[in-house]
């Protein structure tokens, strides 16, 4: 035992307890405000949750107050009679396959560009970055010409195509960060090897590059599961409702019939999806905010 | 040599095609019907020069619209911003939990806007909502009374809500920096004597530059074309108080109840909400501009 270790003074002894006593008096605010500011958030979840297993005689005489009985046809309601379920197929068959294609589209330009191999390659990035910066409203009309040309205005391939179009600045913007960390020293080895540049990339580069991938389809998904700008203007036909736009349609009804308990079984319903994925990948989402943005 | 222009025309078109079509075309085609007259998608157009943005000029509601938004983009800004310093200091204070912390403020950004909106229209309900239940509990009657959602206040709860939900973004953003800056600096500062705010201004603050440099551009492009939660947090129509820009664009060119379709004065607003993107990026970009420092 070193003489430092050794304690056996009780005024200095004393001396530690009361430093860590400051240090913790010191950390009170810090936990004060974190904790009520991540307590708002997790109460607020809660109290939907909550509130979407009550009934709406419950939730109006008290607001506080535990449901007496567990009324989950608020949620049979939701899906079967509002047509939330059929909203939620409907966003999944226009996310899934976006999704897909997006990574397809936006994986082998990210690399191309990345790798600076041709003049006029950081004049591209910098046309798909600045995507991001003009505003969807501006698209509005143009594109609705587009589509109604093309015939797929009010429909969900209509719409996936505009998630996809609309998705690319974003995800060229994460990817070519992210491919342009990875080291160029494995693709010339490869390529000494003998591998074909195309080889190198689906071999390769592809493979290392896939938490990079994972990270930009989350993004994609949440972006585009909750979204519903878009399919507020390009989709009329109520069969068709995305999730979003169908639980936005509710909000509107919700005047006439006063029907909280069912709204808020509607909006865990949307709300679910993307927060069980966060809790899965809260890390790696966190992590991809820094991907394109912190160097 | 040929091996590897096939790679890039291959790899880079499909992105730059679709991108193009449904992106940058429609884009720049909305200089084009923004000189128009064109009531209907059936209609004749009427080239009328410059005289949609002459009289966006003497629209009161355009100027309304103009304002808000831009008091989204700077006192709200200002506000996320000062918030998520904040913030940051305290999650890095030497606290436990700190991830938990983050994950928590996080949350709001992966749920849709409309289970938001939704979720704020409880928590401001004057007859059943969050604050003024609190405000009954500890019995003050002023605050239990009053209406949050009334015309006059509407706006500014709505910046309220908007602003507690986004500071969880630009405090991930803040912290990604942070942890980039080496811990010696701190504990180099501490032996000196420097306390919390000197450490605070003479070492993150100005490491941390290029991160708040990126995040004010977002944050800039995000109000200026901020629509769906404006749009949504009234449950029903939106009354004019929470116009923004987009919002304003939507309802004159597709929203209204009775429909009157302004297509060219609608895509003129789009033109000038891209003007305004493309100056204040340019002039934060130019504004923040500063040596980097290497460390």
């Amino acid at each position: 035992m070193s003489a430092e270790t050794a304690i056996s003074n009780p005024s200095q002894r004393r001396q530690r307890s009361v430093d860590q006593l400051k240090k913790w008096i010191g950390h009170v605010p810090a936990y004060l405000v974190l904790g009520a500011w991540s307590l708002f958030t997790l109460f607020m979840l809660v109290w939907v949750i909550l509130a979407s297993l009550k009934s709406n005689r419950d939730l109006y005489k008290n607001i506080w107050a535990l449901p007496t009985q567990i009324h989950f046809e608020n949620f049979t309601k939701a899906l079967f009679t509002i047509d939330m379920g059929k909203y939620f197929l409907n966003s999944l068959v226009v996310v899934m396959p976006s999704i897909f294609i997006i990574l397809a589209l936006s994986a082998p330009a990210s690399y191309v560009l990345s790798r600076k191999i041709f003049k006029g390659s950081n004049l591209i990035t910098m046309i798909f970055i600045a995507g991001i910066g003009i505003p969807l409203p501006l698209l509005f009309i143009p594109l609705f010409v587009i589509l109604t040309a093309l015939h797929i205005n009010n429909t969900l391939y209509g719409l996936g195509v505009l998630y996809i179009a609309t998705s690319l600045p974003f995800t060229v913007f994460m990817l070519t960060g992210f491919f342009g960390s990875l080291p160029v020293e494995l693709e010339e080895a490869a390529t000494i090897d003998g591998a074909s540049d195309f080889q190198v990339f689906f071999r390769v580069m592809l493979p290392l590059a896939s938490p990079g991938l994972i990270t930009a389809a989350i993004f994609d998904f949440i972006g585009i599961w909750n979204e519903y700008q878009l399919a507020l203007v390009f989709l009329n036909d109520p069969n068709k409702s995305t999730l979003s736009l169908g639980l936005y349609t509710l909000t509107n009804a919700m005047q006439y019939t006063g029907d909280w308990t069912g709204l808020m079984a509607g909006v865990v319903i949307v709300m679910v999806p993307t927060i069980i994925l966060y809790i899965i990948l809260s890390e790696k989402m966190i992590a991809g905010i820094t991907m394109g943005a912190v160097k | 040599m040929k091996t590897r222009k096939r790679l890039i025309v291959l790899f880079l078109l499909p992105a730059s095609l679709v991108y193009l079509a449904f992106f940058l075309v429609p884009a720049v085609w909305a200089f084009y019907y923004s000189f128009f007259d064109w009531s209907g998608f059936t209609e004749k157009m009427k080239f009328i020069g410059i005289h949609n943005y002459t009289e966006l000029m003497h629209d009161p509601t355009f100027l309304l619209s103009l304002k808000n938004t831009l008091f989204i983009l700077v006192v709200g800004g200002i506000i996320i911003f000062a918030l998520a310093f904040l913030l940051t200091v305290l999650v890095n204070s030497g606290i436990k939990g700190k991830k938990l912390f983050r994950a928590m403020i996080f949350l709001p950004n992966v749920i849709a806007t409309i289970a938001l909106t939704t979720l704020w229209a409880f928590i401001y309900n004057p007859n059943f909502g969050l604050i003024n239940g609190v405000f009954k509990l500890i019995g003050w009657k002023a605050g239990a009374t009053f209406t949050f959602t009334s015309i006059d206040h509407i706006f500014y709860a709505m910046m309220a809500a908007l602003i507690i939900i986004q500071v969880g973004f630009y405090l991930v953003l803040l912290m990604a920096g942070m942890d980039k800056i080496p811990a010696e600096f701190y504990e180099a500062a501490r032996l000196e004597g420097a306390n919390q705010w000197q450490m605070f201004t003479r070492i993150s603050l100005p490491l941390l530059w290029d991160v708040i440099s990126i995040g004010t551009v977002l944050y800039a492009i995000f109000a200026l074309k901020v629509f769906e939660f404006p749009y949504a947090f009234n449950q029903v129509w939106p009354p004019q108080q929470l116009y923004t820009v987009g919002i304003y664009l939507f309802i004159e060119g597709f929203g209204k109840r009775i429909p009157i379709y302004r297509l060219g004065y609608a895509t003129a607003i789009g033109v000038v909400l891209l003007l305004f993107v493309g100056v204040i990026v340019l002039l934060l970009r130019r504004l923040m501009r500063r040596e980097v420092i290497q460390y």
